[in-house]
């Protein structure tokens, strides 16, 4: 049995909310009296994370993937519930807990705006006791790893956003720690970035074996960096398992794409699967697994000369997600017990 | 002109909407003036224990000008400070141009957009110490007193307006001119006494570069009926020359700007 | 020791940073200038008017008491009332909270490179100010033996008070209410509208045993002269007992604050 790094068990957390309204006489009233409801972040939810893995944590916005993720850095105390990492309750932040982990939140400056971060770097060296050998072959790991190359030396102000997060990251990396907190990593990032910060996670976990926690809305991040996925919705726990068993569990079904020639383009396919979209001779199916070989080979046999093109793909991650979210899944809703696959 | 009001009428109306909605902003608003102009008053107060005059000015007449000293603060405060700051930050955002496609004279949108309502408030209690200043000096008011010191207070509010738009003038080609402003409001501390009390580089000052000087001592001399008649003449010619310059100046300044960005 | 390290390159690291504000630090040293000025001419115009001399205070005296007031306030300056707000909004609070280091470090070492940087200028154009208002220093030796100690509490006690305040914010959601509570009553105790022993009977006493006088207008009448050596022992006894209070205050406060806001998270 390995390690487990992180322990989740029962956490919940409940704000509570000052509601407003609009118009002016509810504004002369709350002048009184103020109304509070509860609003339930995180609902509960247990999971265990073992050493060296990355682990994603995949919901829609105001899911409770940060909550959950701020209470596991420490930056959070829950309603109830507990949690471990490393052996430590991370809200009660004690140094030694803090040495070996780091919080990186997208979107967020750190280091001080006027100097070259190369300098910030400096004053993490000593706040973290990092001995001269060991910082100076990180920080040459890390320029080399982020392509940072004159990046430091420039005042931070100067930076773009691009830029401005790599070096972020760096320095939240300069202590080596042993469980890294990435929250919402690559938002606001332009394509080529999000693919290269991508690239670094994936080496980073590679090269030092350190355990990601990362939290992000763009599928893109989570297939291209996590095996596992934890979904989290209206604050539960929807799923904890692999990705690619996320999808077939999720979506047992294939998407088949017939294009037709124009003499056939009305040709009614409705017999073979459901028709998910028609578009100008490309007639687009769903259809359960277990019968897509089947149903593909009569669509050929059947349309013959007909038929100019057909593809078998797999449904697309993005979709399995909507509709995991939209309730409409055979994980239980945020009324009945969730279900966690392994 | 009518239109002009009725704009200003809808500003008034949003910006209430939106600070009623800050409940404890508006009781804050009042305690922190009320801490502000009493601590001030106190200050004259110890001051007064050791003497029965400042430089010719009594107590009465000096609880006067500190209560017109508020109100000019309050009545600047009221109608022009935050427009002028979002003025400033539309021009380092460039977004100024925005506002002047609208089909009204920009400088009176400009100028009146955002009234801080808390600011009136400033205003009241102003008027609140001069009225206890003039019940002292009950003796002297007159009716002259009265009218003149409607009139110099309505310049002394438009000296400060004029400082304030050539500032704000000079961020067409200076962009952030905070620095600059925060000199000037160095100087506004010294508004709290006559300007006679001062060395002679700080009240020539005063009265031309920094007017706060002038705005405040002019109509609480006014009040007091120690005004003679050049020094209203001059106030009021040095208003409407002062006013006439900055405004020609805010003209140049647009036109440079939009020149600019065509 | 770690902690030297860490302040030499938390220092570094400011004086770097300080170096792209030389002109708004310049003018900070206006703003302190101006006031002092302003009540200076005041208090020369009452003494003008009583004979030139009041309750052994000449001209040059007053003079005096000012320019020193001017040093000794930027010397125990703190600010961090105004921003602490600013850094909680903004999440560079949780940043810090997230280092194995007490966020206090941080803005000390501000203090220091700030008051380092600005009082040499300061200095020149006080000794200019001096002399222009002819000012009077009754100062003795072991004044400025006494004057060591007493300003580094007083900095200590107003930099300790200045963070109770600003821990506020923690649950003030608006803190410009109490930062105008704390200015205008250093206004009124510190001893900046009049020397202490001018200040009428029962505002002295209120001002000797509240810690505001002890932040400023102690440590000018020792740089002035104004004091005797059993009232410089006197001054010295109440900033250190002060200075005990408001530290234990504000390590009780901090950690409630930090735990509040640790319950809504950043």
């Amino acid at each position: 049995m390995s390690d487990r790094v992180v322990e989740v068990s029962g956490l919940r957390k409940i704000y509570k909310v000052h509601e407003r309204q609009s118009g002016l006489g509810a504004t002369v009233r709350s002048l009184v009296k103020r109304t509070f409801k509860e609003v339930q972040a995180v609902a509960g939810i247990d999971f265990a994370i073992e050493q060296g893995e990355v682990v994603g944590f995949l919901g829609p916005n105001g899911a409770g993937k940060t909550t959950t993720l701020k209470m596991l850095s420490g930056l959070l105390y829950p309603t109830s519930g507990t949690a471990t990492v490393l052996g430590y309750t991370p809200w009660d932040r004690r140094d030694e807990y803090l040495r070996r982990m780091t919080l990186l939140m997208g979107n967020r400056t750190q280091l001080v705006w006027d100097i070259p971060a190369a300098d910030s770097f400096l004053v993490l060296k000593e706040i973290f006791q990092i001995d001269d050998k060991s910082y100076q072959r990180r920080f040459d790991d890390l320029v080399e790893l982020l392509e940072l190359g004159p990046l430091i030396h420039k005042p931070v102000r100067q930076l773009s956003l691009g830029e401005r997060m790599k070096v972020e990251f760096a320095a939240g990396l300069l202590h080596a720690p042993e469980v890294v907190f990435l929250d919402e990593p690559t938002l606001g990032l332009d394509v080529s970035m999000q693919v290269r910060i991508r690239g670094f996670v994936r080496e980073l976990n590679k090269r030092t074996g350190a355990t990601v926690l990362l939290t992000s809305h763009y599928m893109d991040d989570i297939v291209a960096l996590c095996k596992r996925v934890i979904v989290i919705h209206h604050g539960r726990l929807l799923y904890d398992g692999g990705l690619a068993d996320l999808a077939e569990r999720m979506a047992p079904y294939k998407l088949v794409a017939a294009t037709l020639r124009d003499g056939a383009a009305d040709a009614d396919l409705s017999k073979y699967g459901e028709i998910v979209s028609r578009d100008a001779g490309r007639v687009t199916l769903r259809v359960p697994r277990a019968q897509a070989a089947d149903q593909t080979a009569r669509i050929v046999g059947d349309l013959g000369p007909d038929l100019a093109d057909l593809t078998l793909e797999d449904p697309a991650i993005e979709e399995v997600i909507d509709r995991v979210f939209s309730g409409d899944h055979p994980f239980g809703t945020p009324e009945r017990e969730p279900v966690a696959a392994r | 002109m009518r239109r002009y009001l009725r704009i200003i009428g809808t500003f008034i109306a949003a910006e209430a909407k939106n600070e009623m909605a800050y409940r404890a902003n508006l009781a804050l608003g009042v305690v922190e003036m009320v801490l502000v102009i009493g601590t001030s008053l106190g200050a004259v107060l110890v001051l007064f224990t050791h003497t029965t005059s400042l430089n010719g000015w009594t107590l009465a007449q000096m609880i006067a000008l500190t209560g017109v000293y508020y109100l000019i603060q309050g009545g600047v405060a009221l109608i022009f400070n935050p427009s002028f700051e979002k003025l400033m930050e539309h021009v380092r955002m460039g977004t100024l141009d925005f506002t002047l496609l609208k089909p009204a004279n920009a400088q009176v949108l400009l100028s009146t957009r955002h009234f801080a309502l808390i600011r009136v408030a400033d205003l009241v209690m102003g008027f609140g110490v001069v009225i206890v200043g003039l019940y002292m000096l009950s003796a002297s008011v007159t009716a002259w007193s009265l009218v003149s010191f409607a009139l110099t207070l309505a310049c002394g509010v438009m000296l400060v307006y004029a400082l304030l738009l050539s500032l704000v003038t000079l961020s067409f080609w200076f962009v952030r001119i905070d620095n600059i402003m925060a000199i000037f409001w160095a100087f506004t501390d010294a508004g709290r006494f006559p300007i006679d009390l001062y060395p002679g580089w700080l009240r020539f000052t005063l009265a031309t570069v920094v007017p706060i000087g002038i705005a405040v001592t002019v109509p609480a001399e006014a009040i007091s009926g120690r005004m003679s008649y050049e020094t209203f003449i001059g106030m009021l010619v040095g208003t409407v020359l002062a006013v006439a310059a900055a405004s020609w100046f805010w003209r140049i300044g647009l036109r440079n700007y939009t020149g600019a960005s065509a | 020791m770690t902690l030297a390290r860490i302040y030499r390159a938390l220092l570094l690291a400011g004086f770097q940073q300080a170096a792209q504000y030389r002109i708004q630090s310049l003018l900070w040293m206006l703003f302190a200038i101006i006031r002092p000025v302003i009540f200076l001419a005041a208090w020369i115009a009452v003494a003008v008017a009583q004979g030139g001399d009041i309750g052994g205070f000449k001209v040059g005296d007053f003079a005096a008491y000012y320019v020193c007031m001017t040093f000794v306030s930027q010397l125990t300056m703190a600010w961090n009332s105004h921003e602490f707000e600013w850094e909680v909004n903004q999440g560079r609070l949780s940043a810090k909270l997230l280092r194995p280091l007490h966020p206090l470090h941080y803005s000390v070492v501000e203090n220091l490179v700030f008051k380092l940087n600005t009082l040499p200028v300061l200095g020149v154009v006080l000794i200019l100010v001096s002399i222009s208002f002819g000012a009077i220093y009754r100062t003795q030796v072991w004044h400025i033996i006494a004057f060591i100690p007493s300003v580094i509490l007083a900095a200590a006690l107003l930099f300790m008070f200045n963070w109770v305040i600003a821990t506020l914010a923690f649950w003030a959601t608006r803190m410009r209410t109490a930062n105008t509570l704390f200015q205008r009553t250093l206004f009124i105790f510190a001893g900046q509208i009049a020397p202490i022993g001018l200040m009428p009977g029962w505002l002295q006493a209120v001002s000797y045993a509240l810690p505001f006088w002890y932040m400023m207008g102690a440590p000018t009448e020792i740089l002035r002269g104004g004091v005797t050596q059993e009232q410089v022992a006197q001054i010295l006894i109440g900033q250190s007992v002060w200075l005990a209070i408001t530290f234990v205050a504000f390590q009780w406060i901090w950690r409630r604050g930090v735990r509040a806001y640790s319950a809504v998270g950043a």
